[in-house]
């Protein structure tokens, strides 16, 4: 989230899109009653009438996959109506750039598409440049090539018709949530975004969470109380593992992994630090060899020197122009192409999309290490439906881990808060912590190599001076995380000792005198302490901030890109929204985003969206693999022929699978109904961990499939009876609930039926619980993230059985 | 002590069914084997695990094109609780009331089984419930131990919108004076508070009861 | 309205509800036993934060001297929850306190039908000697462009967004210093 939880209650109106928060982060309502309290306006746009939906002031259907086409729409009305905030666009945004002549749009593809490989040249999209290298302006919006010129082309083709025949949400509808939203385009208004799953997993994914961030740019929403684009995200630390980056592509703090063709640590630093010829831009990225060398610093202590680049070679590389994603895992797992495999804390034949390609696939490796704290379907994979355990060769281990109240660490929160909790309930006799579980292995590991081995420099050369007497030191860990001064050094004046915690990112260095095991988190576990562990109540904006409460990233800045909430004077916008104000020389309230001077000072200012290279936030988004405006394309497998935005009819760079097992089919009378997939309050994720509790089984005892009367009726399907729900790459069996929460939609001129299921069920737990429902999603995903597009795909549905006693 | 009210603003709850699981958590309880019957609601109604259930009915409507109600029920701890009245008839005092208004289920319901039928039927909702674990009758007993020592319910602690609350008398009735004006404004007039003389669990509804959970 | 936890502390160690039961004179005897309710006044409080979504709700743990869970309930002082908790966070307690919880590690030979019980020395061992045989086979200092890669791509990793931060980056430390590129987790999806 760029703003915080409880800052949802300084909104003016809500939109939960691509979220079903009230099942998915039911606290969060709290913050969204208060609002609405204060007479804030509730939208809930789902293609199923949800709980989120029930206590929404306005409720619009649409189908899924079609939500750009529905954001479309609203800017076409917000830029079409003037409804968008000119002087924050002007001045806070790329709206006023000029696009270089190479940049067009045709029937679907951006200019630079090459067909043969699938892929666009985005030097295509670049913007036109003064001689000083800057991007060219019209402050007036007027210039028939500059980006508010060329969006306001692009999005004139959502018009209500054309969207209403495509979501198959009303005109009437459509225009409701229009004005209702861009009302917060006013100076004294903000609205705000609450999205999730229901936005990432598509092949279109990040163009869907553009869309709004596009949206909030114009209105002037972006980086004031109450408005924010706030990504939900699902686990308790998912927030955490993603800045710690448990992610092919990243190192700790956002770092991108070095490809192969970088040899040494100045190849990657000229290569991957952005440049600017702007003199008012930050451009803090350009901070990154410091960023670099410390995080190199924290994962290899002593042995790392400039001499060897601070080890920088002896971290695993990944090739050019190749993925190596979850979608990409296991589908070389699929062909047999790995060995060995950790599950750890996680359950893939479960939770990936297309469980029978996964779950053949954990059939081919040699072994598994699966870490958990209750048996599931991915440790005993071997003795599932249809699996022949006498034919499967895999060895695995499970390990039994602690729960999370028997042991001492942080977890992130989506609003960037980390926050510290301790170990409370004495363990039973036999499970270990994962801290521990992971020192002890790798200790094992680091023993065998002493004799001999691969390329043993990584392995004997990993700082290790965080674990005491064998054991695992959360304190420790977050101390290096933080980070350390690893000699005597003197910056801006001050200078600190050996040894001693960095107070934060803003005293990094490059030449390995200074280590950070993610330089994000660099103020977390300074000399003042613990900032994770604080609890202190003290709110002095009065916005909510709590700015003594743990600690947030980065430097425990609550609302992200906030000096863009202030005119170019340093006031607030509106007074009503202020969290940062600059008053005789300095700034007051949430920590600002730079202490440069507001922009009226041109010669100490920096403009507000410091991470970007040009400062301002990206209206025009040249860096996506699938376009620099998003545009409407229809899922992979979907119910129309036709893509009525134009003949491309699929993401055109969309990653797609090509295994036996990765059949898709679209306009297939076998599957003519859309499905989707999502979550209930009462189970998380595959329920590897809720169906085990008889508190939460109660609540949710089997899995379900929801569909709309006029579908159970078509298909002879009463409420209460028995169904098969297929898909071209699987089944499972589900209970219907036959509702009027779910509609068939209009679309292109034909009904198109549209049913749901959870996906919290699994074999293992309880024998008549069902499975899981991705046994029916495809292994397709976006082509910026490959995140699955789970959330939209064809089945079947056909009942099987009576409704049960 | 002081009476105690809960006031229930159905407009607020979006069936997060904290209070249902608080409850089961802080009394332990164990758990009725459920089945998927075509609706969220499980248990199918309140049984001897389960003190209040939240009940899930969604109709069609002409905004939004539908409403889904939720109504977390238990006991109401009425002023004058019938069950009370006809269990008296047969064994004095098995069931007691709290001077802050608790209505409490003691051990001597247990030789209440033959006239369980007649207690269950005598109360307008049908609250009291056979425990074959505890052998006796049950029902939600206001939490009463972390009540005595100024504690809240351990489900209206849990509820995160304001739908739950419970508390003083004056504190409760004023709450609900206040949501029923402001339901009021927000869907055209519509809002009433049920039984307002009779019991200590104020529900605030926006639509005819029937809807929001069977009614005899 | 709730009590805060400060207050909640007041009540701690005194006589409280067992002491205003005896004083009326009734067999209350209610459905939970009598010697629980004590135990939560008396009772250690640790605060944690909910394992499950990411909105971060704060909870207490209620414990007794011996380190026996007792009951988790909403942490009234957090404000974010302030207290309040949906019914995954209000079970919590059950995770814990769970007959079904693995106690012991499992291992399943290669064409077996069950699993069997060894001991973590054992476990550690067997799977450290998999990861060096693994890796030793499969390293490759060179890709096919001979371009320095240091890696081995016969090993993934999957997990974990329910970790904690340290022990996040203690795990993406390892696996990278063994070698592995093929890491990933439930961000990704």
């Amino acid at each position: 989230m760029t703003n915080h939880w409880i800052d949802i209650r300084n909104s003016d109106c809500i939109l939960i899109m691509g979220s079903n928060a009230a099942e998915n982060h039911p606290i969060s309502m709290k913050w969204v009653g208060k609002a609405m309290d204060k007479g804030t306006t509730l939208i809930s746009v789902d293609p199923r009438f949800t709980r989120t939906s029930s206590k929404a002031d306005i409720y619009a259907p649409l189908r899924s996959g079609t939500d750009i086409a529905f954001l479309g729409g609203m800017m076409n009305y917000i830029l079409s109506n003037d409804k968008y905030h000119k002087e924050y666009a002007a001045n806070y945004t790329n709206a006023s750039f000029i696009v270089g002549s190479k940049f067009d749009f045709k029937d679907g593809l951006f200019s630079g598409y090459d067909p043969k490989t699938k892929k666009y040249d985005k030097s295509f999209w670049a913007f036109e440049k003064d001689e000083n290298g800057v991007p060219k302006r019209d402050l007036t919006f007027k210039d028939p090539r500059c980006v508010f010129q060329l969006m306001k082309k692009h999005y004139s083709r959502y018009t209500p018709k054309t969207v209403s025949a495509i979501t198959g949400t009303s005109e009437a509808e459509l225009k409701k949530v229009y004005e209702t939203y861009a009302k917060t385009g006013a100076v004294d208004k903000t609205g705000t975004i609450m999205y999730a799953m229901g936005w990432t997993q598509h092949t279109v994914g990040v163009q869907n969470i553009r869309m709004m961030a596009m949206i909030q740019l114009m209105l002037g929403n972006m980086g004031r109380p109450g408005g924010g684009v706030n990504a939900l995200r699902g686990e308790s630390n998912v927030q955490g593992s993603t800045d710690h980056c448990l992610l092919f592509h990243i190192w700790p703090g956002y770092l991108g992994t070095p490809n192969a063709s970088l040899v040494t640590l100045a190849d990657y630093n000229a290569k991957n630090t952005p440049k600017t010829n702007d003199p008012l831009s930050a451009n803090w990225w350009q901070n990154k060899p410091k960023y670099m060398a410390s995080f190199l610093k924290a994962m290899f202590g002593e042995a790392a020197t400039k001499e060897n680049d601070f080890g920088y070679s002896w971290m695993p590389k990944v090739d050019v122009g190749t993925t190596y994603t979850w979608l990409d895992i296991f589908d070389e797992m699929y062909k047999g192409n790995f060995k060995g495999f950790f599950a750890w804390g996680q359950n893939p034949a479960c939770s990936g999309a297309n469980s029978n390609k996964t779950r053949q696939a954990l059939a081919k490796l040699d072994w598994m290490v699966n870490v958990n704290i209750f048996d599931n379907e991915t440790a005993s994979f071997w003795k599932g439906p249809g699996m022949k355990p006498g034919e499967i060769k895999t060895e695995v281990f499970f390990l039994p881990c602690y729960t999370s109240v028997e042991k001492e660490g942080s977890i992130t929160n989506s609003g960037r808060w980390m926050q510290w909790r301790y170990a409370a309930a004495k363990p039973p006799r036999g499970p270990k912590s994962d801290g521990d579980i992971m020192v002890e292995l790798f200790e094992k590991v680091r023993s065998l190599y002493e004799s001999d081995g691969k390329f043993t420099d990584p392995i004997k050369n990993l700082r290790w001076d965080y674990v005491k007497d064998g054991k695992y030191d959360p304190h420790a860990i977050a101390k290096l995380i933080n980070g350390y001064f690893e000699q005597d050094v003197t910056i801006k004046d001050k200078s600190f000792k050996k040894g001693t915690l960095v107070p934060s990112f803003a005293f990094l260095l490059d030449d390995g005198s200074t280590s950070s095991g993610n330089w994000l988190y660099c103020n977390s576990y300074t000399e003042k302490g613990n900032m994770a562990a604080r609890r202190e109540k003290k709110d002095p904006t009065g916005m909510g901030l709590y700015p003594e409460w743990s600690w947030c990233w980065p430097v425990n800045r609550r609302i992200i890109y906030n000096r863009a909430s202030v005119d170019l004077n340093g006031k607030p916008w509106s007074p009503n929204k202020n969290i940062l104000e600059y008053k005789d020389g300095k700034w007051i309230g949430d920590v600002p985003d730079g202490g440069w001077p507001p922009m009226a000072n041109k010669e100490k200012t920096k403009r507000p969206f410091i991470m970007k290279p040009d400062g301002v936030g990206s209206v025009f988004g040249p860096g996506r693999v699938d376009g620099p405006f998003p545009e409407h394309y229809e899922p992979l497998e979907c119910p129309v022929p036709k893509n009525l935005m134009s003949s491309q009819r699929i993401n055109p760079v969309a990653p797609v699978y090509g295994t036996e097992a990765d059949a898709h089919f679209s306009c297939d009378p076998r599957f003519p109904f859309v499905g989707t997939t999502y979550r209930v309050t009462e189970h998380w994720q595959t329920g590897i961990l809720t169906r085990w509790q008889p508190w939460l089984l109660e609540l949710q005892p089997q899995l379900f499939v929801e569909m709309s009367n006029e579908l159970g009726k078509l298909k002879g399907i009463n409420n209460g009876d028995m169904c098969k729900v297929s898909s071209a790459r699987g089944e499972v069996e589900a209970v219907a609930i036959v509702t009027g929460r779910f509609k068939p939609f209009k679309v292109q001129g034909t009904t198109v039926h549209q049913i749901g299921l959870p996906w919290c069920f699994g074999w293992v737990h309880p024998k008549d619980g069902g499975d899981s429902a991705n046994l029916l999603t495809p292994s397709t995903g976006d082509p910026n993230t490959r995140i699955p597009e789970t959330k939209a795909f064809m089945v079947n549905v056909d009942k099987i059985g009576k409704r049960r006693a | 002590m002081a009476g105690k009210f809960f006031f229930i603003d159905t407009t607020r709850c979006t069936a997060c069914r904290g209070c249902q699981t608080a409850c089961k958590q802080y009394k332990k309880h164990g758990v009725t084997k459920t089945k998927q019957y075509g609706t969220y609601q499980n248990p199918p109604d309140l049984d001897g695990n389960t003190f209040r259930l939240v009940r899930f009915m969604e109709h069609p409507a002409k905004t939004n094109s539908m409403v889904w109600y939720f109504f977390t029920e238990a006991c109401r701890h009425c002023l004058k609780p019938p069950c009370k009245k006809k269990a008296d008839q047969i064994l004095k005092d098995a069931i007691i009331v709290k001077d802050y208004g608790a209505v409490l289920y003691t051990k001597k319901t247990k030789d209440l089984e033959k006239s369980f039928k007649a207690i269950k039927q005598a109360c307008p909702w049908s609250i009291p419930t056979w425990s074959k674990e505890e052998d006796q009758i049950v029902k939600c007993n206001m939490c009463y131990d972390r009540v005595e020592a100024g504690l809240p319910t351990a489900c209206s602690k849990a509820c995160p919108t304001g739908a739950l609350n419970f508390g003083e008398e004056a504190d409760m009735k004023k709450l609900a004076k206040e949501r029923l004006a402001a339901a009021k404004k927000k869907f055209g007039g519509k809002g009433e508070i049920l039984d307002l003389e009779d019991v200590r669990a104020l529900y605030l509804i926006i639509d005819e009861q029937k809807k929001y959970r069977p009614v005899a | 309205m709730a009590l805060t936890r400060r207050e909640f502390l007041k009540w701690s160690g005194t006589a409280g509800a067992a002491a205003a039961a005896m004083c009326l004179g009734f067999d209350l005897r209610p459905v939970t036993s009598y010697a629980a309710e004590l135990e939560i006044l008396k009772a250690k409080e640790t605060t944690t934060i909910c394992p499950y979504c990411a909105v971060g709700c704060g909870i207490i743990c209620h414990t007794k001297k011996s380190g026996k869970l007792l009951n988790t309930e909403g942490d009234p002082d957090h404000p974010i929850n302030e207290g309040a908790l949906c019914a995954k966070g209000a079970a919590l307690y059950q995770m814990t306190v769970n007959k079904n919880r693995k106690r012991f590690p499992l291992y399943r030979a290669p064409e077996s039908d069950e699993w069997e019980e060894i001991e973590w020395e054992e476990a550690i061992e067997k799977i450290a000697e998999k990861i060096k045989e693994t890796r030793d086979a499969t390293f490759t200092e060179k890709n096919a462009k001979g371009q320095v890669v240091n890696r081995t791509t016969g090993i993934a990793h999957v997990g974990s967004a329910a970790l904690d931060n340290e022990e996040c980056w203690l795990l993406q430390g390892i696996m990278r210093a063994l070698g592995l590129v093929y890491i990933e987790h439930q961000a990704r999806i």
